[in-house]
């Protein structure tokens, strides 16, 4: 037995060695699985979850369909409208305070969402929804600037106003005076 | 006994060496083997590991794009972005429905417009389009007459099929989903702004609110659900529009099919997919 302790005392630096390497080579593998994303690799290098968790996010700019969903009346009244492209969210906000109202109120007849003729600045805001009627809404697409194409209508409001025969210029103060609401014409 | 040992080996290999210099010359060679040793244990140990995930990842959808496995392929939409400048009235809508949709901080754009002027002296100014309109903003204004032609560009990202962004990212942050989206996973980025410089169009900017990399995404969760991106749904004259290009039946294929378009900054080989109508050669 003698060459047995021989042995091991002739190469206990060499087990020393090997056993460093193995725990530096476990400890390497170990920090690598738990850094590594579950998901790491499925479809090529980067973790695949993110685009689950991307595709998770809400929503946010409503289309007209979820407005039209309760204001039928709205959508039949511009469905001729020269400015059916224009979205309800451009002049209205995106409203989604409104929206949850108007979800819950649907579902259940304990809960009700007050009529529009009750809407004052305090509740608009609450709720996340607004009604535009000044000027800069119809100008911020029809505002006479350089770089518009040749056949969209371009407005100059001095001198609109001064062909349409208006004393004043702040008279009328909003477009709407003259050119109606939802199915607002030239 | 060690002194012992070296002279027998040197007797066995039967070589010339003196004792002194044998021993030398072993440890050199112990030396040189238990180096090897090591770093091939360490390269198998990192081996099997990697080739696992990449083999996993090619068959899955890495390669895919490149053409691994036909069957998803076949399936998987190629999607397109078509921006008509002759449409563009600058009003700005996309802007705020993009800064909605996304969470865009004041101050940052994932999708902007430009106003390209070319005057009638050859000279060209290029101006950004204010968020809320012309109206009320104190742009100057230009006189007509000097003009010789204009158009409103609006830029957003290319979504590039070979992109610089996503060659430079550090960590598996920037990738290209197997739909050919260029997206950023916000949980790995750093925030090093490197991929904000590698765009050659400009479109990331570091959040300050997430701290990461950000860009268009051309709204890919609304993509995912059938919806149209928020800047086209937005947009009052259809200067945008968002599809399949590889369904001949849609209409963003049909306008390609039909009208002449260009995509910026072809010369670079990025591969960009987001095709413009009616620009000139100055717009970059």
């Amino acid at each position: 037995m003698n060459w047995i302790r021989a042995f091991v005392r002739d190469t206990r630096h060499l087990w020393t060695l090997l056993f460093l390497v193995v725990a530096s080579g476990a400890g390497f593998l170990f920090v690598r699985s738990k850094m590594i994303p579950e998901s790491f690799g499925q479809y090529g290098p980067y973790r695949a979850t993110a685009m689950t968790d991307l595709a998770a996010l809400p929503s946010r700019f409503q289309a007209d369909a979820t407005c039209l969903e309760c204001h039928e009346d709205v959508g039949e009244e511009r469905a001729e409208a020269v400015h059916i492209t224009v979205r309800c969210v451009h002049c209205h906000g995106l409203g989604e305070e409104h929206i949850v109202q108007a979800r819950k109120a649907a579902e259940s007849s304990d809960v009700s969402i007050d009529p529009a003729s009750d809407w004052d600045g305090d509740f608009m805001t609450k709720i996340d929804l607004y009604i535009t009627k000044d000027r800069a809404t119809c100008l911020a697409c029809h505002e006479s600037v350089v770089g518009m194409p040749e056949d969209f209508q371009k407005i100059d409001v001095a001198e609109h106003l001064e062909e349409m025969g208006a004393g004043e210029p702040e008279d009328p103060e909003t477009c709407f005076e003259c050119h109606g609401g939802h199915d607002t014409a030239p | 006994m060690s002194e012992k040992n070296d002279h027998s080996n040197c007797q066995c290999n039967d070589s010339n060496c003196a004792g002194e210099v044998d021993e030398v010359e072993l440890r050199r060679q112990f030396l040189h083997k238990i180096s090897t040793i090591t770093m091939g244990t360490m390269t198998l140990a990192l081996f099997p590991a990697t080739a696992g995930d990449g083999s996993d990842g090619e068959t899955a959808g890495g390669a895919d794009l490149a053409g691994g496995n036909p069957a998803d392929k076949e399936s998987r939409p190629v999607y397109g972005f078509l921006v008509d400048t002759e449409k563009c009235i600058g009003a700005g809508k996309c802007l705020t429905a993009c800064r909605v949709e996304n969470n865009v901080p004041e101050g940052n754009y994932r999708t902007w417009v430009e106003r390209y002027i070319h005057f009638k002296d050859g000279t060209v100014q290029v101006d950004l389009v204010p968020e809320e309109g012309f109206a009320g903003s104190n742009m100057p204004k230009v006189d007509p007459e000097s003009v010789d032609r204009s158009y409103f560009v609006p830029k957003l990202c290319n979504h590039c099929e070979d992109a610089p962004c996503n060659q430079v990212c550090p960590v598996p942050a920037s990738y290209k989903s197997p739909e050919g989206f260029e997206l950023i996973d916000t949980d790995q980025c750093v925030g090093c702004s490197y991929c904000v410089q590698a765009c050659p169009y400009g479109v990331r900017f570091i959040n300050h609110d997430t701290g990461a990399a950000d860009k268009c995404t051309w709204c890919y969760h609304r993509v995912m659900r059938d919806e149209q991106p928020a800047c086209v749904e937005a947009c009052p004259v259809g200067a945008r529009l968002f599809g399949r290009v590889d369904d001949p039946e849609s209409e963003i294929s049909k306008r390609i099919a039909k009208i002449p378009t260009q995509v910026l900054k072809e010369h670079l080989g990025t591969g960009p997919k987001v095709r413009y109508v009616g620009i000139s050669e100055e717009v970059t």
